[in-house]
């Protein structure tokens, strides 16, 4: 048994995925979406390739409509088409799939839709969410942005923890 | 210690495999031998020696070259597309594309550039589409325009550009799209537009421009394809700087994140001024709407009002009879008669998707739109316990209906009476109420598609499809069979011209063997997603050419007599079934490797059983089954050694017990 620990002790220092700056297999950092209000937002970007930036303004266990939220982000694929996908777990089970068009062919909603491969984003606005109450509790969710050829443009494990 | 040691070895190990497996990442992947090659994010910071000469087509964005120059890219002269998007470009020296006659495209977004030489894009004998995108350019003299003759394309969003006159030279009569998307131009003169003069169709977009004067007569007498003005303040700057234009289309849509002012009728005026094919005011308030609102919009043929927050349309509005086509997705209609159809007499389109709320159709509300040919009314939360005569009342145009992903409706025998033209009508997600003995779609003489899929229908009405003389594609996806078994009188016998059938997540665990047989033009047959064996397969003997999905079945064996079936076809999927690699199914997998061009999702179609090959895909797969002729040589050799070893000892065992006598 000790040798098992010494053998992963001694892979986790040479190998080249855990020693931080650009390894393939390098997790992100988390990060913190807001922290108010007895309302916690922790995200970490579950994209291999990037880190992205996102927080929300006024953050209360009931959340207000039209959430103004900031997010910047590299487009590593054209967003004509952007779906977002989130899904909501508390204590390992789903609680709520869905899945909301943010912008399409013949309704880009939002003034980013249709930027190009490769464009630096900074969206500061509104989130257009409908009114929610936050029953206490720890839940998991994970949210996802992608185009449509299903190639992922963002995605993130959230824990929202309400207390 | 020993264990540490070992354990140590095996960690080092299975670093140094990693290492491999990061070094083999490194490559490029072929996407087409020896023409297309992608090698993004892999932070390269030159070609690689491994690309071929002959390369036309190089996705080579998410690298490292701060500097291109003329020995860049100098090995791939028969480039026709580089994208270079993000590659952390700063200079891009003379003559760095000198050797590249085929290019036609080059992206460069997401560049900081600081300078492009003066012949930096040199060479190419028709740059046709050139990509700018935020590379920091906050003038269009940056731009080198010496080889911008053949220029069909430039896209210059997101920069820091606030005045879009051209560098004097700058080539136009070829130019197409001029695209200068978030940029900062606030004013646009006469003296930017002259040199636009020369081109022809070009559609501009200043989309996230704010623009806030325009000159007068600074797109008078010109021609556009498409102009693009979204996110605009103020519209009324934009409507009377458009005077005595003419523009196929015109988007002067706003956003969620957008603070606009309102739409007023006055504003709407300039319109009358210049001549506008199809216009978009997607997302607008409007302030006064009334019957006057749209006095301007006479010689409009396509208005798109979605998400425009419209509760209804007045009537009696005059003058919209050229009309063809009206998007009023995303509003807050109670009721279908509320648009007013009677408006709009020369419609074709009319599309009414995702109202925010549930849609009543009412009586006849489009009995007026005698030329409707296109009907989108999907996305609605309609519920009607019968339809559609009452609603769709006088359409006998209609060849397009949308209906799907609504709540319920109750369908009756000729349902569709009042639209006898239908070709393609989607119910797809849409509850339907039928019942047993009618045939909701009689007397639909053109209806060529047909898509049910998900409409929780009763399968087991074999009258349901009656009527369809002409029927070529019927979706079925996702609805139950009783017993999960189609059997052999069934609702398909009334369709029999049939070709494309989709029978995917029905719940199906056995076709009866005559189940398809009046069923002879069929040439793609969707039938993933089920729970079939392979005995199902003898349903489709009577067929030949067959695109056959079987995917995610229960497919184990495949018996020698069905594999004729499975050769008279063209293109057959057998991914995701638990797959018997042993002996007992030797026949198929011989098959199978004999056919494997005609086979689609090799890569999962994969062995289940035995433990040891789980996971190996059957085309790697080698057993060897009966016996061998060097087998039965030491077979018999070896019977032969043991046939005297016996007899040896027979003898000797007898001289043994009767040598005492």
């Amino acid at each position: 048994m000790k040798g098992f620990t010494a053998a992963l002790l001694v892979w986790a220092l040479i190998s080249p995925s855990s020693g931080g700056g650009g390894g393939v297999g390098e997790t992100w950092p988390t990060h913190v979406a807001c922290r108010d209000g007895g309302l916690e937002v922790l995200y970490q970007s579950c994209d291999p390739l990037q880190d992205f930036g996102f927080s929300v303004e006024q953050c209360y266990k009931q959340l207000k409509p039209n959430l103004s939220i900031r997010f910047g982000i590299i487009l590593r694929e054209d967003i004509n088409k952007l779906f977002l996908d989130v899904s909501l777990l508390t204590q390992g089970s789903s609680i709520l799939n869905l899945s909301y068009p943010v912008c399409e062919e013949d309704f880009p909603r939002f003034s980013f839709c249709g930027r190009k491969k490769g464009e630096q984003i900074y969206y500061a606005g509104p989130l257009n969410n409908p009114r929610f109450d936050i029953p206490e509790g720890k839940y998991q969710v994970l949210l996802e942005l992608y185009n449509e050829n299903r190639s992922t443009v963002a995605c993130a494990n959230a824990t929202v923890i309400c207390s | 210690m020993a264990p540490n040691v070992s354990c140590f070895l095996l960690a080092v190990l299975i670093s140094a495999s990693c290492k491999v497996i990061t070094s083999s990442d490194q490559m490029c992947i072929e996407k087409e031998a020896n023409k297309t090659y992608n090698c993004e994010n892999l932070g390269l910071s030159e070609i690689p020696d491994a690309l071929p000469n002959t390369t036309e087509i190089l996705e080579f964005s998410f690298n490292f070259l701060p500097t291109i120059q003329n020995r860049t890219f100098r090995r791939l002269i028969n480039l026709t597309f580089l994208d270079l998007t993000r590659c952390q470009i700063n200079w891009i020296h003379e003559d760095t594309f000198e050797s590249h006659h085929q290019l036609g495209i080059l992206v460069l977004t997401g560049n900081p550039l600081i300078f492009m030489a003066e012949t930096s894009l040199n060479g190419p004998k028709s740059l046709k589409h050139l990509f700018l995108i935020q590379t920091g350019i906050s003038s269009l003299e940056f731009i080198p325009v010496h080889n911008l003759v053949n220029l069909e394309s430039l896209y210059l969003g997101s920069n820091h550009i606030s005045s879009m006159k051209l560098p004097k030279d700058f080539p136009t009569r070829n130019l197409k799209v001029l695209d200068f998307q978030n940029n900062a131009i606030h004013y646009l003169s006469r003296e930017d537009m002259n040199p636009l003069k020369q081109a022809t169709n070009l559609s501009l977009n200043f989309n996230g421009n704010d623009i806030k004067g325009i000159e007068p007569g600074a797109f008078s007498s010109t021609v556009f394809q498409s102009l693009n003005f979204g996110g605009t303040f103020n519209l009324s700057v934009i409507f009377n700087g458009l005077w005595n234009s003419t523009t196929r289309s015109l988007w002067l849509g706003t956003f969620e994140d957008i603070d606009d002012q309102d739409l007023s009728s006055a504003m709407l005026e300039g319109l009358c001024e210049m001549s506008v094919e199809s216009i978009n005011l997607q997302k607008h308030h409007f302030s006064d709407f009334s019957s006057t609102t749209f006095r301007c919009f006479t010689r409009v043929q396509a208005l798109d009002l979605t998400a425009t927050h419209l509760e209804g349309l007045p009537s009696g509005i005059e003058g919209m009879n050229l009309l063809k086509k009206l998007v009023l997705n995303v509003n807050n209609f109670d009721q279908l008669c509320q648009i007013n159809a009677a408006n709009f007499p020369s419609l074709t389109h009319l599309y009414i998707k995702g109202n925010m709320k549930k849609l009543q159709l009412g009586a006849g509300c489009l009995e007026k739109l005698e030329n409707l040919q296109k009907l989108d009314l999907s996305h609605n939360n309609i519920q009607t316990p019968d339809c559609c005569n009452l609603q769709l009342k006088n359409l006998q145009h209609l060849q397009i209906l949308n209906l799907s992903y609504n709540e319920l409706l109750g369908l009756q025998s000729q349902a569709f009476k009042e639209c006898p033209r239908l070709e393609l009508l989607d119910l797809a997600f849409t509850n339907l109420h039928v019942n047993t003995p009618q045939s909701p779609f009689q007397n639909l003489q053109l209806l060529r598609v047909l898509n049910l899929s998900h409409c929780l229908l009763d399968t087991s009405n074999q009258h349901l499809l009656a009527g369809l003389p002409d029927l070529w594609h019927l979706n079925l996806q996702g609805n139950s069979f009783q017993d999960g078994t189609i059997p052999k009188t069934n609702l398909f016998q009334t369709v029999g011209s049939l070709e494309i059938l989709i029978l995917s997540s029905c719940g199906l665990l056995s076709i009866d063997q005559q189940a398809f047989h009046s069923l002879g033009k069929m040439s793609h047959v969707d039938l993933s997603h089920n729970s079939l064996t392979s005995n199902s397969i003898s349903a489709l003997g009577h067929l030949k050419g067959l695109y056959l999905n079987l995917a995610a079945n229960s497919i184990r064996i495949i018996l020698p007599h069905l594999l004729p079936i499975l050769s008279q076809q063209s293109t057959i999927n057998l991914s995701h079934n638990p797959l018997e690699c042993t002996c007992s199914n030797i026949h198929f997998l011989t098959w199978y490797k004999e056919n494997l061009q005609k086979l689609e999702g090799l890569e999962e179609t994969v062995c289940a059983n035995p433990p040891a090959l789980r996971g190996v895909k059957l085309s790697d797969v080698k057993l060897s089954c009966g016996i061998t002729a060097l087998g039965i040589f030491f077979l018999i050799v070896f019977s032969f050694l043991i046939t005297i070893l016996l007899i040896f000892a027979a003898k000797y065992l007898l001289r043994y017990k009767y040598q005492h006598i």
